[in-house]
């Protein structure tokens, strides 16, 4: 699968701090890649340096298969579409104005406007000023923007953020419906490792900077680990026959949780506490959140 | 001028809709003739005879007072809707940061432009209304038309700096008023200390002088040559006066 988006050692330094360091960043075409780490870790750094909005200290970058460069920086993004941080906008404008503004400069026509309104369910909204509109359509018109000339990448700086669930889930489905419906590549960066759950393909995580892991979304499962839950009737006395029998285990919110995975020793395990006296109430096997596997990979809590 | 320039000017078209920055040259432009209107309708019959020579004296004065602040606050009209919709990021993927500058820049000049056409066409006719009894001296006209302009500009690039690197609008017109009354200050400092404030050059290169009779309390005024040497040297510190500001606004990270 050929990359939309391939960064080599990609740095950014102030002063001394590295605030992107040496990332190589590598998204596949038709991909939704999901772009996650904390606040702070650098994703909207990364996302301006690949807009050129920032000058990298060091490294290389390809966008579309070319290499970036201030010659044909403009050009290469003419066919990418961005949101970053906050919605760009002009207040004072209705949407439709609005989106006139971006369609002169893209030097894309003017009836594109109603089609990329229509994908974003503003159609209605279209003549109202957009200092009026709630930050859900500042948002969504901000995706409108990024979507006129029909553009092969997008990249999506949290486009949730400050939305209410009903627009949050709103925007992940046309976020989703994009590489399908219109064979578009998207980066979406955030935060919340449930957002990137729900929607993307791939995955790359950063953290100070340094990209900790990058694969498929399903590679990122993997590295979640089972575990068992067991609900006794004398948790207490359970923990004592399990380190008796070495099974490593500890107490969590009411439960025992067992990091077994074979099914020969989960069989042992159960039989030795039921000989021991102990009511086993329910047995059941997790797999690691996706929180977890964060925290497993950076070593520290992320927010929900 | 190449396309993408000419779709940044048609985009900063449409981005003035609804700003009506037309009412601040306007507005500059009546207060004048309100003011022109006062002095002439009280002028002598003897004085009608170096009509245009008054004007061609106190008018440098009173733009140095409301030029200032006129470019101040069509600057401040035309780049705070940029700072308020945090829109640099998005233009800055479709024009380039120089690019975005000049044709700010350009489409600010239309308004000054336009004043100073307003200008070139109150003078003559004030002329006609008070029959003033010499002709008009051509180069005279453009040599004041082009002072303003050119003193105009350079303000511009200044004001449009620093509304476009300010998160507030504040500072940039705080200094344009106060630029003004620098400016009116800057006429009575000595040459060399007023050389230094910008402000103050739209009556630095006076095509006439007054001469006040103590005595008789007779004002007279006199043509001077144009010091053109003199405006050669501030249209060249001009341009890099302009480099200068668009290097430092190109160079903010958005």
């Amino acid at each position: 699968m050929s990359s939309v988006i391939m960064t080599d050692s990609l740095t950014k330094q102030y002063g001394e701090k590295a605030v992107v360091n040496k990332l190589d960043l590598k998204v596949p075409s038709g991909s939704i890649y999901g772009f996650l780490g904390p606040n702070g870790a650098g994703k909207s750094t990364t996302l301006k340096l690949l807009l050129g909005l920032i000058k990298p200290t060091e490294g290389h970058m390809k966008l579309l298969g070319r290499e970036v460069n201030t010659e044909n920086r403009l050009a290469i993004l003419s066919q990418t579409g961005s949101l970053i941080e906050s919605p760009a906008y002009y207040g004072h404008l209705s949407g439709k104005e609005n989106l006139r503004i971006i369609c002169t400069l893209k030097d894309v026509p003017f009836k594109e406007i109603d089609k990329v309104l229509e994908i974003v369910r503003m159609t209605k909204q279209q003549n109202k000023k957009v200092s009026k509109y709630s930050l859900g359509m500042k948002q969504r018109l901000g995706l409108a923007a990024a979507l006129l000339g029909a553009p092969k990448l997008l990249l999506l700086d949290e486009p949730t953020n400050g939305l209410d669930p009903a627009g949050i889930q709103e925007m992940r489905e046309l976020i989703c419906s994009l590489p399908e419906q219109y064979g578009m590549s998207v980066v979406v960066s955030s935060h919340l490792l449930s957002e990137i759950d729900q929607m993307a393909t791939h995955a790359g995580i950063i953290d100070h900077g340094q990209l900790i892991f990058q694969d498929s979304l399903s590679s990122l499962h993997e590295h979640s680990k089972s575990r068992i839950i067991l609900h006794t009737d004398n948790d207490s006395e359970a923990l004592k026959i399990l380190k008796q029998l070495n099974i490593p285990a500890i107490r969590k919110d009411g439960s025992l949780l067992l990091k077994v995975q074979q099914d020969a020793l989960v069989a042992k395990t159960i039989a030795s506490l039921v000989r021991g006296g102990i009511g086993i109430l329910r047995v059941y096997e997790q797999q690691m959140s996706l929180e977890d596997i964060f925290l497993h990979l950076t070593g520290k809590q992320v927010s929900l | 001028m190449n396309s993408s320039t000419m779709r940044g000017l048609k985009a900063e078209r449409k981005k003035a809709r609804h700003r009506k920055v037309w009412l601040v040259p306007l507005g500059f432009l009546f207060f004048e003739v309100i003011w022109m209107l006062w002095q002439l309708s009280s002028i002598k019959e003897e004085e009608r005879i170096t009509g245009y020579l008054m004007l061609f004296y106190q008018l440098p004065i009173m733009n140095t007072i409301l030029l200032p602040a006129m470019i101040s606050v069509i600057a401040s009209r035309l780049c705070d809707m940029e700072i308020k919709g945090d829109t640099l990021k998005l233009l800055y993927t479709l024009q380039r940061p120089s690019s975005f500058f000049d044709c700010k820049f350009i489409t600010g000049i239309k308004y000054l432009l336009c004043f100073t056409i307003g200008h070139g066409i109150l003078i003559p006719a004030a002329g006609q209304i008070f029959h003033f009894g010499s002709p008009l001296k051509v180069s005279m006209l453009a040599a004041y038309l082009a002072v303003m302009l050119c003193t105009g500009m350079i303000l511009s690039a200044i004001q449009q700096t620093l509304s476009l690197m300010s998160n507030s609008q504040i500072m940039p017109l705080a200094t344009g008023l106060a630029g003004s009354f620098l400016g009116l200050f800057s006429l009575f400092f000595p040459a060399p200390a007023a050389r230094l404030i910008i402000w103050g050059y739209f009556a630095a290169f006076p095509c006439v002088k007054m001469n006040w009779d103590r005595t008789t309390k007779i004002t007279e005024f006199y043509e001077v040559p144009f010091p053109l040497s003199g405006f050669f040297i501030f249209t060249v510190t001009g341009i890099l006066i302009f480099i200068i500001c668009r290097t430092i606004a190109v160079k903010k990270e958005v």
